[in-house]
């Protein structure tokens, strides 16, 4: 357009210089006599957009002719495509909803950090104590604010039941930092921090369902463990919190932990039950802030060097979407793997919707070639065929986003049923919504241009060929086609690998040697009571009463549910390295617990009933703890500084897995539950038969001990609440989530692209063998036997599936090393989950070759040659 | 000579369809042909030519593709389209009608009522 109109001035004005007007005065007039350029290009432009739109229109309504005429293959595309575009929706949502939004109702999540001190771990414990936490947030330069929270299960009492929901205790500035202002009354205010008193915010789900929504409810009391808390704010919707995945219903200040807690760890530098959270200042970034506070923490350690023996003080930040605290330290790592594989299943759906097209695009060949006689040129008939592969893959996108709003949630479907809470849910919003229709243009393109362009080839001498019937047919004519099924094969091939190794990896974790016998155990927790030792030790005596209960104890954790709690040790003779953590998992158990689980003591005892208060403290060790703090040694007798006390240790057990299913054991010190006074408490027993038809009689049990306690020793006026009562197998499913996730998901991947291999395989073989019809009569005609004509297709068939193979193999070599770290028990490039896949594979290619195969030989030759 | 005639409304696509249906053009040519055939008679908003030319061919009445000028320059040039013929004719009967019965009431004497 500017080429032509520069044109017109420059023609207009050199006439105008011819007939004696001066050159410049010439262009000035030429320009002026034209007018407003600018306004005459945008009228131009006018005429041309409603032209480029009339034809869009256009070509739409023809697509649509076009694909209601073959109601077969549209659906097949539309189907295929939404699935592929649904894999990737979905895993998006979720990412969406964890990595991407990591604590919902916080805005500008961006700056915001979570503080870890010591060596990242996948499952952290809280690394600061209060009087750390207040130095780090007086002294530093580098944020805005720096909050602290220690989350823990609390229980709701002074109602008519009492239930367990999960709580955070804070500090004063927790919603300011966070920037969430609640919606009814207000947050701490900065007296809170300091001086206890009995104010709480309460969620905006717990508004709900407790106080009916009521707006007065600022100023009401709430029960929080027994005391009665003043209401002085509601939190607004979708706040849960700042632990990423982990939902918080009630918010007291920290310096009530006395009251809610009975211990006073705000007092003590030693204690290290805090999580600690920053907002960055503007323009400073995450590595200076690092630096600023590992120099106060290092002046911390100086001047406190007791309360920091045994734990290491290199601090380091993390952005919260892959914070080692709450879950998406599991996610981050493994919803992009799934989204990764999730692209390699589209990319498949597309090789396949092209190589269908392609097909397709051989029949209509006389249309295009009608088209482009007609005066069409090629680009229009190019655009007319991308109009159709958008039309494909936008109805494709459309389903996918109905799979999508629909599969969100399933993640959640994995979490079992727990009082843990658990929030996984992922969401269809608008942005999922503007991905997956950015993904449905992007696919139409991909898979829509090479056969646009191939089909449009002008080549009419080849058309006039094909259309006669040549003799020597086969895939060297449509080595596109062939080309895309080798593709197809070698994609299906490393998803196929990809679920193999998943799976299996899932299996061997689940049948690993746990250290424990999970069948036939029944769970009950209830929450601590005022005089629980003597309540524990009722308890245990009815449920051991139960008939079928074998054996029975009392732990302060299940294995496997993220419930296990850790602590410092100071072994005998031990030297740590410098910075070397002291802390491992500790657990509180009662008598009886090794041989209700069935963990083999490898020497001395167990617990028993002897080791009560004011006895000898003694202790219990697994192998790995001594195999680390004392290998070689015998760690009967040896000492292990513990809480400021000294316990001896009487036994040594077998490695059992508590915290990672697919790591190996960690060290454990386990402790004797009726020496030390420790709470929650779940009860475990062993039992014969069914274990879900103990699940009543022990929560029955709970409850019969609680009904005949006095008024006074009772939890509150209410019956103790007992909750999660289930099967250790079920139980333990939280502590596989993220493995059966992929696990499902990589499996579900591997299968569609089984099928959609086979079916590619069959698209191409059957196509090729129909356009050798004649060829195949002529070769009968001429005396091949049916095992000769068989053999020839088959070949075409299996040549391109083992050259698909070939490529896949190396491809798989090279793309399942981003899958270490995520198996257990497995390498990446397993040779017989290879050799499976492969087999497997090969064996679906063939099927799909023999159909067309055996309907090539049973054609007349004489009919064939005839039709001709 | 006369003083210039300004164009009536809507006659200028006609006149463009004429013009170029004399053998292929650029938009500048079409503009002096159009003046040469009028003798300079009538005025043409050179602005409003170009909007008018894509209007054209978005109807499909004109088709246009680059080749050289007189000059050995780069121009567009356009020409008529089957459609284009069709609307021309319909066009130059439907302006000869409409003159004539604009002429004719022009002519009307009292006598003639």
């Amino acid at each position: 357009m500017n080429a032509e109109l520069r044109f017109h001035v420059e023609a207009y004005a050199e006439d105008l210089a011819r007939r004696g007007v001066p050159r410049q005065e010439a262009a000035r007039r030429a320009r002026v006599e034209f007018g407003g350029i600018e306004r005459v290009k945008e009228e131009c432009r006018e005429a041309l957009g409603t032209r480029l739109l009339g034809e869009f229109i256009a070509d739409v309504r023809y697509g649509l002719r076009q694909l209601r005429r073959n109601p077969g293959f549209t659906a097949v595309a539309v189907l295929t495509l939404a699935l592929g575009i649904a894999a990737n929706s979905t895993i998006f949502s979720w990412i969406n909803s964890t990595i991407l939004d990591p604590i919902p109702g916080v805005s500008r999540t961006s700056d915001l950090v979570s503080v870890m001190r010591g060596v990242r771990s996948e499952h952290p414990t809280p690394p600061f104590s209060y009087l750390d936490y207040r130095d780090l947030r007086d002294s530093n330069h580098s944020f805005s604010g720096l909050l602290a929270f220690h989350q823990d299960f609390m229980y709701l009492t002074g109602g008519d039941r009492s239930e367990r929901i999960y709580g955070a205790l804070t500090s004063a500035n927790y919603f300011d930092v966070l920037g969430v202002r609640p919606i009814l009354g207000r947050g701490f205010l900065p007296e809170e921090g300091q001086k206890p008193a009995f104010v709480a915010v309460i969620s905006y789900a717990l508004w709900q369902s407790h106080f009916g929504g009521d707006r007065s409810v600022v100023g009401k009391t709430i029960g929080v463990n027994l005391r009665s808390y003043t209401i002085v704010g509601v939190a607004p919707p979708g706040f849960q919190g700042c632990l990423p995945g982990l939902r918080q219903d009630v918010w007291i200040p920290l310096i009530m932990d006395r009251y809610v807690w009975g211990s006073n760890r705000p007092a003590d530098r030693g204690i290290f039950w805090l999580n600690v959270f920053g907002r960055l200042k503007p323009g400073v970034s995450a590595r200076q802030a690092e630096g600023d506070l590992n120099l106060i923490m290092r002046r911390i350690a100086q001047a406190h060097p007791k309360a920091h023996r045994g734990s290491p003080n290199q601090i380091s930040l993390d952005p919260l979407w892959r914070s080692p605290f709450g879950v998406n330290v599991y996610l981050y790592k493994t919803l992009p793997l799934l989204l990764g594989l999730a692209m390699v299943l589209l990319l498949l759906t597309c090789a396949n919707i092209a190589n269908l097209l392609l097909v397709r695009s051989v029949g209509r060949r006389r249309e295009f070639a009608i088209r482009l006689a007609l005066g069409a040129g090629r680009g229009k008939v190019v655009r007319q065929l991308l109009v159709e592969s958008l039309l494909l893959a936008l109805a494709g996108g459309g389903i996918a986003m109905l799979i999508t709003t629909w599969g969100a949630g399933t993640l959640q479907d994995f979490v079992p049923s727990t009082t843990l809470p658990l929030t996984l849910n992922g969401q269809a919003d608008p942005r999922v919504l503007l991905i997956t229709l950015a993904i449905s243009l992007f696919t139409a393109l991909l898979f829509g241009t090479l056969p646009a362009w191939r089909a449009t080839l002008p080549s009419p001498a080849a058309v006039i060929k094909d259309e006669a019937g040549s003799i020597a047919g086969g895939f060297h004519k449509s080595r596109l086609a062939g080309g895309l099924v080798v593709g197809q094969i070698s994609l299906s091939l490393l998803l196929l690998i990809c679920a193999g190794l998943f799976i299996q990896s899932l299996e061997r974790a689940l049948h690993s040697d746990l250290g424990f016998d999970p069948k036939g155990v029944v769970l009950a927790s209830y929450a601590p009571l005022p005089d629980h030792l003597k309540f524990g030790r009722e308890v245990l005596a009815k449920v051991e009463a139960i008939p079928g209960v074998e054996s029975a104890t009392l732990a302060d954790f299940s294995p496997l549910n993220f419930t296990v709690h850790t602590d410092y040790v100071e072994p005998e003779g031990y030297v740590p390295r410098p910075h070397e953590s002291m802390e491992i998992l500790r657990c509180v158990v009662g008598p009886n617990y090794f041989r209700t689980m069935k963990t083999a003591l490898i020497s001395g005892r167990g617990f028993t009933n002897g080791d009560a208060p004011g006895r000898r403290l003694v202790a219990i060790v697994n192998q790995a703890f001594v195999d680390r703090f004392w290998p070689g040694q015998d760690a009967l007798g040896k000492q292990i500084g513990f809480r400021s006390r000294s316990l001896t240790v009487v036994g040594v057990a077998q490695n059992a897995k508590y915290r990672q299913i697919s790591h190996a054991a960690d060290p454990v010190i386990y402790v004797p539950m009726f020496q030390f006074d420790w709470s929650p408490v779940t009860v475990l027993a062993r039992v014969r038969g069914d274990p879900r038809a103990f699940l009543f009689p022990v929560e029955q049990a709970i409850h019969e001990v609680d009904a005949g306690l006095p008024r006074g020793a009772r939890f509150g006026s209410t019956p103790s609440p007992v909750f999660d009562v289930t099967t250790l197998e079920s139980s333990m499913q939280l502590g596989t989530i993220f493995q059966r996730v992929a696990a499902t998901f990589a499996g579900s991947f591997g299968f569609l692209a089984l099928a959609l291999a086979t079916v590619g395989v069959y698209g191409v073989v059957a196509y090729a063998t129909r356009q050798r019809t004649r060829e195949i009569a002529v070769r009968m005609a001429l005396g091949a036997e049916r095992r000769d004509v068989l053999g020839l297709v088959l070949g075409q068939g299996l040549r391109l599936t083992l050259a698909g193979l070939a490529i896949g193999m190396a491809v798989s070599v090279a793309a399942t090393r981003f899958l270490r770290g995520h198996l257990f028990g497995i390498t990446t490039t397993d040779p017989l989950t290879f050799a499976g896949a492969g087999a497997l594979l090969c064996l679906m290619a063939l099927i799909s070759c023999y159909i067309p195969a055996q309907r090539a030989v049973k054609v007349d030759p004489m009919a064939a040659l005839r039709y001709e | 000579m006369d003083k210039e005639l300004e164009l009536l409304q809507g006659t200028l696509d006609m006149l463009i369809l004429k013009a170029v249906s004399l053998g292929p053009l650029h938009g500048y040519g079409a503009l002096l042909r159009i003046q040469q055939i009028s003798k300079d008679r009538l005025e043409i908003q050179q602005g409003s030519l170009y909007p008018a030319l894509y209007r054209l061919e978005h109807r499909g009445w004109i088709t246009s593709e680059w080749g050289a000028s007189e000059n050995g320059r780069k121009a567009k040039y356009y020409r008529l389209t089957a459609a284009g013929q069709r609307q021309l004719q319909a066009e130059t009967r439907k302006w000869n009608r409409m003159a004539d019965v604009i002429a004719g009431i022009l002519r009307a004497t009292p006598e003639e009522l």
